[in-house]
């Protein structure tokens, strides 16, 4: 017995720190949630996290720039049913010195993501993640939840008035593809891609968030000059950027518009 | 003789400009600094040629630092490599005031607590050194070769987390530049995206 009993010792002693650090979450509060109150069988359902952020914090954007990590999720879903990825409003930029930007979201923001729900589905269904992100104000710390949602299943899915408000508003904050006949170009200088888009009239302002991590020099002011049926950003290229690159991927933010997705050939000049 | 003298003038030169208009790249020499350290000695990086530099950027209070050093890891590294005749050179860019700022007094505690051994421990206060090589985060990694020529600028590792479990699955880079350096090879990894807090400088 007393070998068994040290050893369960043992065994509390070293779990101590761990049950330590389940404390719930300081300065974020994050719940799953449904844009439908139940959710047929057969077809998709949205969900999403919700992040609710004390004042003055934020967390990061997929690409989260020059420091930070973005939020990262391990679903657990029932036999049958599969998650997509979390689907990423656009950021805002964080710059608090001049040497380092970040993208991020303050207050709140929705990630939502799409439930595949099978054919099988029974009456009541669970889903769960093990999410995990960094929360920052002028300092950082990681935090991490369980996160759980119970989902009623239904002949037909019925929108959950609570959420949908919610769901409405970060659609809008979704990145769109580019409208029908705009054409974007990027040609690679010495110091710079030179992203041009081409819409339909001048467009006054831009500014546009990398996807992929260092291929542009993050903190760089960006020269945004309207051209007559569009306009060009010129983006400095990252220290980080060893071998020139085929596409340039982000999200172009012009005030008024929704945000639009950018997946640009680049074009090597001619020597 | 003269040829010599006039390649340092020229390097010199080259350096200056460096400093003022890039940030530090691979190939590039390895820009000179003069920083007291943590026993109040002065640190200059000329003082180290003919030796491999590694220059560790350090907040106690980040955890990405917490990851390296509660795990062991960052101890392991620094014994591992002075033990091979690298110099390890701690910077601490932390303004007063902001997370990480430590006395000289409060690190040389730190690091027997920790049971860290860097060669030395620059208290980089106003931000000069961190400056210079635009470090932008903690941990942010270089490494410099015996001829004062910068051979790695990045990451400690492959995992971008705050996650101690994931330190068996890294590959640390800059292990991999020292090897390679070392063995007379090119490092293959020279340049990576370094991840972390931001480093906390004086606004």
């Amino acid at each position: 017995m007393r070998p068994y009993l040290s050893v369960l010792t043992g065994l509390l002693v070293a779990l101590a720190p761990a049950y330590a650090q389940e404390k719930p979450a300081q300065h974020a509060r994050v719940e799953l949630i449904s844009q439908q109150s139940s959710i047929a069988a057969g077809t998709d359902a949205l969900l999403g996290v919700h992040f609710v952020l004390d004042s003055g914090w934020h967390i990061y954007w997929v690409n989260p720039g020059d420091s930070g990590q973005p939020p990262s999720f391990k679903w657990n879903v029932p036999a049958g049913f599969s998650a997509d990825e979390v689907q990423w409003p656009r950021p805002e930029r964080m710059q608090a010195i001049k040497e380092l930007a970040d993208f991020g979201y303050h207050n709140d923001v929705l990630l939502p993501l799409t439930l595949h729900v099978p054919a099988s589905a029974k009456s009541s269904e669970e889903v769960a993640a093990d999410a995990k992100w960094l929360v920052c104000r002028e300092v950082c710390i990681p935090e991490h939840k369980q996160l759980q949602l119970t989902l009623p299943v239904a002949a037909k899915a019925q929108l959950n008035p609570s959420t949908a408000g919610l769901f409405a508003n970060t659609k809008k904050l979704l990145p769109k593809p580019l409208p029908h006949g705009w054409k974007t170009k990027v040609i690679s200088t010495k110091d710079d891609f030179v992203l041009s888009i081409t819409g339909t009239r001048q467009i006054a302002k831009a500014e546009f968030f990398p996807l992929d991590p260092g291929q542009i020099d993050n903190p760089s002011p960006q020269k945004a000059q309207p051209s007559g049926t569009g306009i060009t950003v010129t983006l400095k290229k990252s220290d980080l950027l060893v071998k020139p690159i085929n596409v340039l991927r982000g999200v172009l933010v012009i005030p008024g518009n929704p945000p639009y997705q950018i997946e640009a050939p680049v074009h090597q000049p001619l020597q | 003789m003269k040829n010599l003298r006039n390649l340092i003038v020229r390097a010199f030169v080259l350096l200056a400009l460096v400093a003022t208009m890039f940030a530090v790249k691979p190939g590039d020499p390895a820009p000179n600094f003069t920083v007291v350290d943590s026993n109040g000695k002065q640190q200059h990086l000329s003082d180290y040629k003919g030796k491999f530099v590694v220059l560790e950027w350090h907040n106690q209070g980040c955890p990405y630092t917490k990851k390296h050093y509660e795990s062991g890891n960052m101890q392991q590294l620094q014994k591992e490599w002075t033990g091979k005749g690298v110099v390890w050179l701690t910077v601490i860019s932390s303004a007063p005031g902001t997370q990480g700022f430590v006395t000289p007094s409060q690190e040389n505690e730190y690091l027997k607590t920790m049971n860290a051994s860097p060669t030395a421990v620059l208290m980089d206060i106003g931000g000069t050194v961190g400056h210079l090589y635009e470090a932008k985060t903690t941990p942010h990694m270089f490494v410099i070769d015996p001829n004062g020529t910068l051979i790695y600028n990045g990451a400690i590792d492959d995992h971008p987390t705050s996650d101690k479990g994931d330190i068996p699955n890294s590959k640390n880079y800059v292990s991999a530049a020292l090897t390679a350096a070392m063995a007379g090879k090119p490092v293959s990894d020279a340049v990576t995206r370094p991840y972390g807090c931001s480093v906390k400088y004086k606004d």
